[in-house]
């Protein structure tokens, strides 16, 4: 009894600013403010709630900013698992010399946390004349070392037999991978696809350092410009906040089995 | 035979071996060696200088101070944030009512996009804030938060754990879960406490997610940046300039971009040597 009364206290303390967040998305940006001193029940409930701050949001620059968000996720998702699938089969499926040290490379490259190498590859990308651009956002996500080590481990585990098979019904080397591999290993590439997914999705240091401009902002950064301003309209902020948080929520709890398995494996196998 | 499939391998692994090369190896190495030269006007182009980019950031009392901080709040951050991790994980793996459910009111902060969370929590820590609207329903007096010095870290870490907590417990409860059942029930009926249970039971069998919570949590918590450039600037009087932060100050707002390498090749260095540390201290226990 005492441990789920401590339980519930602790949850409700971690849920409080959220459900903060979204009362006030629902209540006018003037009224921010007007139910905290005294802190009474109205403070996390509206009675009246309203959609304005949502429809404010379409056209505005945090909505942009979150159609800006979703496309540059969903292309790495796309890509990334298409580029981290093939190298993980590469490293699975054949013995060849070298494999240890490009596995090794492929471990490497994930230890070396993105963020603090995001400034130098941030001066090359200008070199390259790709800061505003939607490929200069996309491309860091792609070449997830995690991704390809998880998916490598998953596919250790295809039969032998298997691909065998395959060899003698005629299949190429591709064949073996896109109707034998893949199919097989579906919870692994959601898994993956998640973690692409997140990565790019919470991203801010990057975004920040590439894209700037009205056209490629991503939605954390557009929601702390508007915070940033002297006058913001806290209504569209939590609004703006409310967005952002729900997709990736949604996404999560569309995929919880394979978030948990994914996040789990990273860290005790 | 053997070569040949080194070679399909090869076209398998090409797309992604260049990717990581281009966007995470060869970067890394750059800033190592920007980080030795300098911009110079009067010959026009980088210029070899050897350490100087190094000698010139230690000489300075900011960058002295942006390492202090760092420290300070690594010293403070990583292991408040490992505990009530663990401590979360082995409440709510235990039966009791609604369980799920309080569990996963922790868990959904990890959905919010850290700058998000950094913007929303700049709204709480406001003089006229949902922080000082809860210390005065408890009687309390306000507080200053983000502008005061000795407020500012504890508040960032506050913040910090918001985010955090919940996804270190996920490690944690996965670790303990694979813990046998029957383990955990022997215990209880040799009548050892909830205490007793904690720490003998189920303490020695997560060491391995424990020491990988802990290693990923300094490595996240050496990087944090959103929250200091969204909340605090560094301010006040440098209180918050931890070294991410610092790094990118000098680069874009200082435009030094080759003590803004040597830095971040520091900040670096600062890392794997904490996290070094960190592993033979846990092999040194066992």
């Amino acid at each position: 009894m005492s441990l789920s009364v401590l339980g519930g206290v602790v949850g409700i303390l971690f849920f409080l600013p959220l459900l903060w967040v979204v009362t006030n998305s629902l209540r006018p940006g003037s009224e921010t403010f007007a139910h905290l001193n005294p802190l009474s029940w109205q403070t996390f409930f509206e009675l009246r709630p309203t959609l304005t701050n949502y429809s404010a949001l379409l056209g505005s620059e945090i909505g942009r900013a979150t159609l800006n968000s979703i496309l540059v996720s969903a292309l790495t998702v796309a890509i990334g698992l298409a580029v981290c699938a093939t190298a993980a089969f590469g490293l699975a499926a054949f013995e060849f010399r070298g494999r240890g040290l490009v596995f090794g490379i492929v471990v490497l490259s994930f230890l070396v946390p993105f963020d603090a190498i995001a400034i130098p590859l941030s001066t090359m990308f200008r070199d390259w004349h790709l800061t505003n651009t939607f490929t200069g956002l996309v491309l860091p996500g792609i070449g997830n070392g995690m991704a390809i080590f998880l998916l490598r481990q998953f596919f250790l585990g295809v039969p032998a037999e298997l691909v065998e098979a395959g060899r003698l019904d005629g299949l190429g080397w591709f064949g073996v991978f896109r109707w034998i591999y893949l199919p097989l290993s579906k919870p692994a590439l959601i898994g993956a696809g998640l973690m692409l997914f997140l990565f790019q999705w919470q991203a801010y240091v990057w975004p920040l350092l590439i894209g700037t401009d009205a056209k490629h902002i991503l939605g954390p950064v557009a929601l702390s410009n508007l915070q940033g301003q002297n006058f913001a309209d806290y209504g569209l902020v939590f609004a703006g906040a409310v967005v952002l948080t729900v997709i990736p929520l949604v996404v999560i709890a569309g995929f919880q089995r394979y978030f948990v398995q994914s996040v789990s494996s990273t860290g005790l196998k | 035979m053997k070569q040949r499939q080194g070679l399909i391998a090869l076209a398998f692994l090409t797309p992604a071996l260049v990717c990581l090369a281009v966007l995470r190896i060869v970067p890394a190495i750059s800033a190592v060696v920007e980080s030795f030269y300098t911009e110079s006007l009067l010959r026009g182009g980088r210029v070899f200088t050897g350490l100087s980019n190094y000698t010139d950031l230690l000489g300075s009392k900011d960058f002295r101070q942006s390492v202090g901080v760092t420290l300070l709040f690594t010293v403070l951050v990583n292991p408040i944030q490992v505990v009530v991790s663990f401590l979360l994980a082995v409440l709510f793996t235990q039966k009791a009512a609604g369980s799920k459910l309080w569990r996963t009111l922790v868990i959904l902060p990890i959905a919010t996009p850290p700058a998000v969370s950094a913007v929303i929590w700049s709204v709480i820590y406001r003089p006229d804030g949902l922080g000082n609207g809860v210390l005065g329903r408890l009687g309390l007096p306000a507080q200053p938060f983000l502008t005061s010095p000795n407020q500012v870290l504890p508040s960032l870490i506050v913040l910090l754990s918001w985010i955090g907590v919940g996804y270190w417990m996920l490690f944690l409860i996965a670790g303990i879960q694979e813990v046998p059942v029957e383990v955990r029930e022997a215990a209880l009926l040799d009548g050892a406490g909830p205490w007793r249970r904690m720490i003998s039971v189920i303490l020695p069998l997560v060491r391995r997610p424990l020491a990988f919570v802990l290693v990923a949590d300094t490595v996240s918590n050496l990087l944090v940046f959103a929250p200091v450039q969204i909340l605090t600037k560094g301010g006040p009087n440098g209180n918050s300039n931890l070294l991410m932060y610092d790094v990118y100050n000098r680069a874009y707002a200082i435009g030094d971009i080759h003590v803004a390498q040597a830095e971040v090749v520091i900040l670096v260095a600062l890392t794997l040597a904490i996290v070094a540390g960190q592993f033979r201290l846990l092999r040194g226990d066992q």
